[in-house]
């Protein structure tokens, strides 16, 4: 073997130590959002002490966030799979004029989500926005469609994300909501346990 | 009397030589439509519709549009790539498909998109959406509304 072989290995057993970074803690920062029947949540509050996965949606999104929906559900029957607790789910809005409180929960059992363990998050615009910006994702209306009736829909250019929130409110992880392995995220929840 | 008999027996073979052919016609076996569904979506809300069409002729044809009683609006779309983490929708316009070549949409590529739906669409559901073709003409799909593509849960 040469040298560059055993470097490549080494590396590689690095990589496979790699603890998860802090991406930025919430700290004593919180958010007063609502929940799919309307309840008020203190984000990141009532989720304490818990393993949060956590992606950022708007409803008229047919494609990109119900992929990224989807995603989260089959993390969550594989959690269920697997036997691991003390993991909640959170689905933020980052359209909350459109998704209300009703429009967040018809979008959940439409497709016999398993609300057990996971959240959907509406508030204030100026609320959802103070929180994607603090996770770091970005949400811009770009494209619209018009109906025939004048009403109007925006089509949201944004960040295509599902995050690891550790017990401690800390992002420790950003993957591609759209195109997540669910092997990668599952072993990811392990070392955080 | 074998006259007769003999008339009935050309008019029902004229019926069916006659039959196949209008079949023919508007099944258009030119232009098939694949593996169809559309994603579940609460009334008033979106679903995706996807499918792969398949061109057999010798020419390219280009689908113009889409129509269907489910929704509102039926509007081509492509999912887009922004930059490395940020992704886009926009109306996709027309799309022409060569001729003996194949066109998927699909999840995060192109779909008609079904704006408004008019009645609560669940898992299980079938919904049939009519795609607007420059030479085939109009074409009948069949979908049924599930989560994900069937090829993948097929895998599972
Ligand atoms: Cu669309």
């Amino acid at each position: 073997m040469k040298l560059r072989h055993y470097l490549f290995v080494i590396i590689l057993f690095w990589g496979c130590k790699e603890k998860l970074p802090v991406i930025e803690k919430f700290g004593e920062t919180s958010y007063k959002l609502v929940d799919q029947n309307n309840k008020e949540e203190i984000f990141p509050d009532f989720v304490k002490d818990k393993i949060v996965i956590m992606n950022y949606i708007f409803t008229n999104c047919p494609d990109i966030c119900p992929l990224s929906t989807n995603n989260m559900r089959l993390i969550q029957e594989r959690l269920k799979k697997e036997k691991i607790d003390n993991v909640q789910f959170v689905s933020l809005s980052f359209d909350p004029e459109f998704d209300t409180p009703e429009v967040l929960r018809k979008f959940a059992d439409i497709r016999n989500l398993d609300l057990s363990n996971w959240t959907f998050l509406t508030g204030d615009k100026s609320t959802t926005n103070s929180v994607i910006k603090q996770v770091g994702v970005l949400a811009v209306p770009s494209d619209s469609t018009v109906f025939k009736n004048g009403r109007k829909i925006y089509y949201y250019v944004h960040t295509d994300r599902i995050q690891l929130i550790d017990p401690e409110g800390r992002i420790r992880k950003n993957y591609k909501g759209s195109t997540i392995n669910v092997d990668e995220i599952v072993s990811d929840i392990k070392k955080l346990q | 009397m074998k006259r007769r008999l003999l008339i009935i027996i050309v008019i029902i073979f004229a019926f069916n030589l006659v039959t196949p052919t209008q079949q023919q016609k508007s099944n258009n076996s030119d232009i098939q439509i694949q593996k169809a569904w559309a994603r579940p979506a609460a009334k008033y809300a979106n679903s995706a519709f996807y499918f792969v069409l398949e061109n057999n002729s010798s020419r390219t044809d280009t689908l113009l549009g889409a129509e269907t009683k489910i929704s509102e609006e039926a509007e081509i779309h492509e999912s887009y790539k922004k930059d490395n983490d940020r992704m886009g929708m926009r109306p996709a316009g027309k799309i022409a498909i060569k001729p003996k070549s194949k066109f998927e949409f699909k999840p995060g590529g192109f779909h008609v998109m079904l704006l408004g739906v008019e009645k609560d669409l669940h898992i299980g559901d079938k919904i049939e959406v009519v795609l607007r073709l420059k030479y085939a003409g109009k074409i009948k799909a069949q979908a049924e509304v599930r989560d994900m593509p069937m090829t993948k849960e097929m895998k599972q």
